[in-house]
């Protein structure tokens, strides 16, 4: 089966930021979140997988296009959609969605006026006359109305209010029905990953930290509160991401849980307390700190 | 990579940067032709007022197209919609180069048949319009020369400076051009004369912002990505 994309060993450098040696692909069908602080390296992964950008070294492929040689090809199958995207304020959605019908054939217009109702918008009125949610929104539907086999979402909820940002998720949780489609999204908000992802992959400093299954993420990670002296070298565990101590109380962040941890822990000293899982944001910041989460 | 150019797309692409921008390209239209009821009045101070109110159009109508398809585009960030349509670096090009030409151009062509038809319709020597024609050549220059930058460079600041210094210079270019007698003499005839320097400077023109645009089609045109 043909991935929905594959980057092998892909770099990008730029005069202040480097994206280094990233490889990952996705499955078709899959939903990836991918998750990292502003200037992590995300905008330029999806301008790379765009063909808008050319690496400097590595491999790009979009739905079996070699990238960027067969960019244009690639894009009447991807629908890009990125937080510094504007659309034309002096004209109507009407007016846009004529342009856009025009250059894909796949255009769907009963999804789009779905769409239309759903979002609340007035495809007649000017979009200078639209809120950034709105204006969001109708971006979003000049994506999804041409039916893309990958949607590429660069930060699709940042600045939405709270009403646009769950409409918004909610639209896309529906187009992530279609197990046809594919989707990456990125974003620095883990709330919205969370909710919406099958895999996360985690991006920091140009450099991809992790990449897995959502539940093995929150499968495999706990935190550990523990009572006693912590050895000096349980930071160096395997399993073990981060050690903190607090007076006599012990927080151990676990990469890889397994039920004998407690009995190890026990054995080094330590009175196991309380085991909790962690939340993805939790999972992040630890990962990102440590350098790597697998 | 394939260097065949999607026509259909930068057809489309063009009459969208048409369809943006017809209205003010219709009002700058609507001033040049104030400008030449002006000239056409032959007056002395119609003449000198309506030949800078068109002066004054032509580098509005020059400057707007391009400030309004590329720097305000990138600036409010509408380039990335485009961009994100399957278009290649080239198909792109072509596309905002047609666009500008064509939006900048019927304005342009317009106000010069009408400026000649003024010259030759009323007593203003036929012979002016060879002085007129070089002098609308500048301006194809400088808007060639300013869209050529606007192309490749991104800072605000050096594409406002290309743009007022190559059009402000259209000044100096009268005044030089005034004092070739070859050129000025028989401007002040109803004898139509392409002297040398004439027909050279016309030329050099011409020759200049085929290169521009040439080059830009072909620099940018190649590139394998946008970024």
């Amino acid at each position: 089966m043909i991935p929905a994309f594959a980057v092998q060993s892909l770099s990008k450098r730029y005069p202040h930021f480097a994206l280094e040696d990233v490889s990952l692909s996705l499955q078709p069908g899959t939903v990836m979140g991918l998750v990292g602080a502003n200037g992590a390296g995300k905008t330029t992964l999806l301008r790379l997988l765009s063909g808008l950008a050319a690496p400097d070294a590595g491999t790009v492929e979009v739905l079996g296009h070699r990238l960027p040689e067969a960019q244009a090809d690639a894009r009447r199958e991807v629908g890009l959609a990125s937080e510094d995207m504007r659309l034309y304020r002096g004209r109507s959605l009407d007016w846009h969605i004529d342009l856009v019908r025009q250059i894909f054939p796949s255009w769907d217009d009963d999804y789009a006026a779905t769409l239309v109702r759903r979002f609340d918008l007035k495809p007649q009125q000017t979009l200078g006359g639209y809120s950034h949610g709105q204006r969001v929104k109708a971006l979003l539907l000049l994506c999804l109305a041409r039916r893309p086999k990958l949607l590429l979402l660069d930060e699709p909820t940042t600045g939405l209010d709270p009403v646009a940002r769950l409409e918004v998720l909610e639209a896309l949780a529906d187009v992530l029905r279609d197990e046809r489609r594919s989707v990456l999204f990125s974003s620095h908000n883990t709330a919205d990953v969370e909710q919406l992802a099958d895999r996360i992959a985690f991006l920091h400093a140009g450099r991809l930290v992790a990449d897995a299954d959502k539940e093995s993420f929150l499968d495999q990670w706990r935190r550990v509160l523990c009572l006693g002296a912590a050895p000096p070298t349980l930071a160096a565990w395997p399993e073990v991401a981060a050690v903190r101590s607090a007076g006599s109380q012990v927080e151990v962040r676990v990469r890889a849980w397994r039920e004998d941890l407690s009995d190890r822990l026990a054995a080094a000293g330590l009175r196991v307390e309380r085991v909790d899982p962690m939340s993805l944001e939790e999972i992040f910041v630890t990962a990102v700190r440590t350098g790597g989460a697998a | 990579m394939s260097f065949a150019p999607n026509l259909p797309l930068i057809r489309l692409l063009v009459v969208k940067d048409w369809q943006l921008f017809q209205k003010q390209l219709a009002a700058y239209v609507l001033a040049g032709i104030i400008a030449l009821a002006l000239l056409g009045l032959a007056k002395p101070w119609a003449f000198h007022l309506g030949a800078t109110l068109l002066l004054v159009v032509l580098v509005a109508a020059a400057c707007f197209a391009i400030s309004t398809s590329l720097l305000v585009e990138r600036k409010e960030q509408t380039l990335a919609f485009v961009m994100s349509l399957p278009v290649t670096p080239l198909d792109f090009t072509l596309a905002k180069l047609a666009g500008n030409l064509l939006t900048f151009g019927v304005p342009y062509l317009v106000l010069l048949g009408g400026t000649a038809m003024v010259i030759l319709g009323t007593p203003i020597p036929d012979g002016f319009v060879v002085f007129a024609v070089l002098v609308f050549g500048h301006v194809l220059l400088a808007y060639g020369l300013s869209l050529a930058v606007a192309m490749r460079v991104e800072s605000e600041g050096w594409n406002t400076f290309v743009m007022i210094a190559s059009m402000v210079l259209v000044n100096p270019f009268i005044m030089v051009i005034g004092q070739i007698d070859a050129i000025a003499g028989p401007a002040r005839t109803d004898a139509i004369t392409w002297s040398a320097p004439a027909l050279a400077i016309l030329a050099a023109q011409i020759l200049l912002f085929a290169l521009a645009i040439a080059w830009t089609a072909w620099s940018l045109g190649r590139r394998p990505a946008f970024y």
